[in-house]
């Protein structure tokens, strides 16, 4: 369980406290220990395809979440999610725990799978329409996901704090972060597009993204060894 | 706000893992990367938060067949597809599974009808698999369409039209789930915008615009949006379209084209 506590309104972004509250996660000293992802990556490299099935069942939500973000449709979203574990599949082999864990590296497949399938298809409007739209922040997170009641408690509970960690950067810092990541823009691009100096939006990125790493490392998915 | 004028490569970090440097930036900091192990720590850190913010990313859930679809797509891997790609990477996959059913055909065969028995089975497979994924993928489109007339059809979706003077073409159906604080679009006789240009959606919220989503019609003059999201505070009073460029504005820079009042009359 994560307690998330926001000091003042949400639309003012203020200091916020992120904690877990230990023992209290998906793991707990009744039940057996779950396969570690690192685990099932190892078992997919083996040939074990149900380690995929497994995987599928801890990230599938959650690669489906950010393909939908960036491409917009159903139908491609999930075709992004079949691209990106059947490479994954592929390239289990070369998974390299010392490089981040398992859900960043699926994440990072999905992302760059659906940023290409948007400019194979120079759907641009797709891009500007979701980097326009506001994000919503009162929906239930994770509301639909059925696979592992556990794991939708954990994925929502995760998002709870991601937001509340974005809600703590100013929006121009969260901004430039959002079209870097969900619309793939390079910061030259989002300079552009702003009309901002370059280096504002480097400076913006980069503390942005350390106010991230201070507020979320409590947060991370399983690492390696 | 301060300016990175002494940038070092480390500074480079966040922005590489969220892929937002340029090809020559990349390829400088990869160079960099290689001797610094502290900067690959910090980018397989800032690759977490990556991961971390793909959970907001949309709460749209995959139609329920869509694991299916994945774990169909391994077998597609494995069988006979599967020695190439194991080949090319560095470690070799064992493909134990392979191996022993391979084994067990042609010991329960001989040798002599195994290769045919193999083919039969292999391609029975593939049919298999091939008629699974024409199932599945008629699958995703009806829970597609049946989540859009949910969304359309729920409880406390509220329509309002987006007209030019009160004309019924062209125009925009707006229905706003209140309870989401989403809504979806149809617009139907939508001329063609110019070259750059876009449509772009406004709400206005205590009086002031707030940019929304910009899109263009198809060549039929239709556009359909789904998963807008709708200011959540405030008191909205219309929805407005205007022409913009391609990428979108912070405030409007044209005549409002279609505008509809947001409240219940």
């Amino acid at each position: 369980m994560i307690r998330l506590r926001a000091h003042g309104h949400s639309a003012t972004p203020g200091p916020i406290t992120l904690s877990r509250q230990p023992g209290l996660m998906r793991s707990t000293a009744t039940s057996p220990a779950p396969t570690s992802d690192t685990e099932l990556i190892a078992r997919a490299a083996g040939g074990d395809e149900r380690a995929m099935g497994d995987l599928y069942d801890r990230y599938g939500q959650v690669l489906y979440a950010v393909a939908y973000r960036i491409v917009g449709q159903r139908a491609d979203a999930e075709e992004v999610v079949l691209d990106s574990f059947a490479q994954a599949w592929r390239d289990a082999t070369r998974f390299e725990s010392a490089r981040g864990s398992v859900a960043g590296w699926l994440t990072t497949i999905a992302r760059s799978r659906a940023l290409d399938l948007v400019r194979a298809r120079g759907r641009r409007d797709r891009i500007t329409a979701t980097a326009a739209a506001e994000r919503p922040d009162s929906s239930p997170a994770m509301g639909g996901w059925r696979a592992d009641p556990s794991l939708g408690v954990e994925h929502a509970e995760r998002r709870a704090a991601v937001q509340l960690a974005l809600e703590s950067l100013s929006p121009p810092q969260r901004r430039a972060i959002e079209l870097a990541f969900y619309d793939g823009l390079s910061q030259s691009e989002i300079a552009e597009l702003l009309q901002e100096p370059l280096g504002t939006i480097k400076t913006r990125v980069r503390l942005g993204m350390q106010k991230l790493r201070e507020y979320l490392r409590p947060f991370y998915f399983e690492r390696g060894p | 706000m301060s300016h990175p004028e002494h940038e070092t490569p480390q500074d480079l970090a966040a922005a590489y893992a969220l892929g937002a440097l340029s090809p020559e930036e990349t390829k400088e900091f990869e160079a960099f990367l290689k001797g610094s192990p502290e900067a690959q720590r910090e980018v397989a850190e800032y690759r977490e938060i990556g991961a971390l913010l793909a959970l907001t990313g949309s709460d749209a859930a995959p139609s329920p067949g869509l694991r299916d679809r994945v774990v169909s797509r391994m077998h597609g891997h494995i069988f006979p597809a599967a020695a190439p790609a194991r080949a090319s990477g560095p470690v070799a996959r064992p493909g134990p599974a392979w191996g022993a059913m391979a084994a067990g055909l042609l010991a329960a065969v001989g040798l002599g009808f195994g290769y045919v028995q193999m083919r039969e089975v292999t391609d029975l497979r593939k049919e298999i698999s091939r008629v699974r994924e024409q199932y599945n993928n008629i699958s995703g489109i009806l829970a597609e369409r049946d989540a859009t007339i949910k969304q359309l059809v729920g409880p406390g979706v509220q329509l309002f039209q987006l007209t030019a003077s009160g004309d019924p073409n062209p125009a925009i159906q707006l229905f706003w789930d209140r309870a989401q604080n989403h809504a979806v679009v149809h617009g139907h006789k939508l001329k063609a915008v110019p070259q750059g240009k876009a449509y772009q959606l406004w709400f206005i919220k205590d009086g002031s615009p707030v940019p929304s989503v910009t899109f263009k019609p198809d060549p039929t003059g239709d556009v359909h949006l789904e998963q807008i999201s709708v200011p959540a505070d405030g008191e909205l009073s219309a929805a407005a379209v205007t022409l913009e460029p391609e990428a979108g504005s912070a405030q409007p820079t044209s005549p409002i084209l279609l505008v509809g009042k947001l409240k219940e009359s």
